[in-house]
């Protein structure tokens, strides 16, 4: 009886630190829209459900005992300091906090949308699902172990995305404009690739304009098009100011 | 009333069923009146056809069976062909009949390629048709990808203006709507860069000098800015200074504004 009784009790402190991660269900939700100033990761578990990690490292101020954070849109109602509010088939989840890293965990089948507004990094890892990414001040944006489409965009900071494979069934868009973008798809992908620079260099391993000796070449032009293995899906990767490199895998 | 009691017994007169004292009564008032006269002639030629009429119908009809009737009728008809021949002496009868037949047969020939021909033209126009709705298909397609939630499918949506030679009214207004509002920049960068290939529209050229005043981000600023100053389009002058003025304008599409604004003005 005591062992039964000091099980029940270790389960249910377990229980209530495992309760402080917020859990949402992803029933009916099309696309789960997240927003933050501060760094950002969103990663794949196998739970058909939205998870957001409880920042324990996050001190709280001992002042604000009691009280609710309020941000920007809205204020904490999840008690991790995240805004989460379902509208129509989307799910709006935004973190009020402007300093702290946060740990996302959504299904691989999700299609996720991430925005940075500020200074933070958005890194995305593991979706098979369409992934937009936005980062518009000084964040940069590292997606990898994904199979697109994907379309993302960066202002000041850098853009890199590893694809595994590539889907076919819709175009891939990334721009940088002052930043690097720098791209790897596997060798064997077959897509319609255009690549342009108005003030970068482009730098590619792939056969798409007169071979170079020395691994990357430069391609000079600021606009280069073509197919490789015999064209396939849209791939467009342009920058404004920025260097595009273009990898083989 | 002497009249009419007469005009009564006529039909009976006729058939000889008066007797001898109502006949020489008869015969006398016919004698002096015209009207009975006429009464009696209408009369006569009314016996006549009913008399004519049974002579023919009712002999023909007890005495012969259907085949022989049959046979009668093919005899009738066999020999209306003579008569026929017989207006045209025998050795020009065969020359309208070669004519008939060749005439017959241009007749054939003729509807076959009239036939065709209207088959033809009836499947060019299916074939004109079809390739309308096509583009209708292809239009909408267009036209609903572009309001897609998903900001890939958008610019799918947008890429297939390539496939649309020569881009309608609606579609470039659509295009436009995705420059000015679409919310994702890639998209919006996508739109700019199709209706480049549009400029000698003014509604696409509006659209870029609208834009011009509305896009806060420099990657697409730059793209508009290019164009418009490649057109010489004097109605950027007024936004790109606007631009130039604004603190939160990036340095290098300043430095972009200056080195290219006296090329238009």
């Amino acid at each position: 009886m005591k062992q039964v009784a000091i099980t029940v009790v270790f389960l249910a402190f377990a229980l209530t630190t495992k309760a402080q991660d917020y859990t949402k269900s992803l029933s009916g939700i099309e696309w789960v829209k997240i927003e933050s100033k501060a760094d950002i990761v969103v990663k794949t578990h196998n739970s058909q459900e939205l998870l957001i990690k409880n920042r324990s490292s996050y001190d709280e101020p001992e002042r604000a005992k009691g009280l609710r954070l309020l941000g920007e849109g809205g204020s904490d109602n999840t008690e991790v300091g995240f805004y989460v509010i379902k509208e129509g088939n989307t799910l709006l989840v935004k973190n009020l906090r402007k300093s702290d890293y946060a740990e996302i965990y959504l299904p691989s089948s999700q299609n996720v949308a991430v925005t940075s507004t500020w200074n933070g990094d958005i890194e995305i890892s593991g979706f098979t699902a369409e992934i937009e990414a936005n980062a518009q001040l000084n964040g940069g944006i590292r997606i990898k172990d994904v199979a697109g489409p994907v379309t993302a965009n960066v202002l000041n900071g850098e853009l890199e995305v590893l694809f595994t494979k590539v889907n076919q069934s819709s175009p891939i868009s990334l721009h940088t404009t002052n930043g690097v973008l720098d791209v790897s798809l596997p060798g064997n992908t077959p897509a319609d690739l255009s690549l342009g620079s108005v003030n970068g260099e482009i730098y590619t391993n792939f056969d798409l304009s007169v071979p170079d000796k020395n691994g990357l070449r430069s391609i000079s032009s600021k606009k280069v098009k073509g197919a490789i293995n015999n064209g396939g899906v849209s791939i467009k990767l342009s920058s404004t100011n920025g260097n595009i490199y273009l990898r083989k895998q | 009333m002497k009249d009419k009691h007469i005009i009564t017994m006529l039909p009976d007169y006729l058939d000889n069923q008066l007797d001898p004292v109502q006949k020489e009564a008869v015969d006398k008032h016919l004698e002096t009146c015209n009207n009975c006269q006429k009464e009696l002639e209408a009369y006569k030629r009314l016996f006549d056809a009913i008399n004519k009429e049974k002579k023919e119908e009712v002999p023909d009809r007890l005495q012969l069976n259907f085949e022989a009737m049959l046979e009668e009728e093919k005899a009738k008809t066999i020999k209306v062909v003579p008569i026929t021949a017989n207006n045209n002496s025998k050795t020009k009868a065969s020359l309208p009949y070669m004519l008939k037949i060749a005439a017959g047969f241009a007749l054939l020939i003729a509807s076959f390629f009239l036939g065709k021909y209207q088959n033809e033209q009836v499947s060019n126009q299916t074939l004109a048709q079809m390739e309308n709705e096509q583009r209708e298909i292809r239009q909408m397609a267009m036209l609903s990808l572009m309001e897609n939630k998903s900001a890939s499918k958008r610019i799918q949506g947008v890429n297939y203006i390539e496939e649309l030679a020569m881009p309608n009214e609606i579609i470039v207004k659509a295009l436009a709507e995705r420059m000015l509002y679409d919310e994702n920049t890639n998209v919006r960068l996508t739109a700019v860069e199709a209706l480049g290939a549009f400029t000698n529209s003014k509604t696409v050229v509006n659209a870029f000098v609208t834009a011009l005043g509305i896009e806060k981000d420099p990657g697409i600023q730059i793209v508009i800015i290019h164009t418009l100053v490649q057109l010489q389009e004097k109605k950027a002058i007024a936004p790109l200074q606007k631009l130039l003025e604004e603190e939160e304008t990036q340095p290098f599409i300043k430095a972009q504004i200056e080195s290219l604004l006296p090329k238009i003005s």
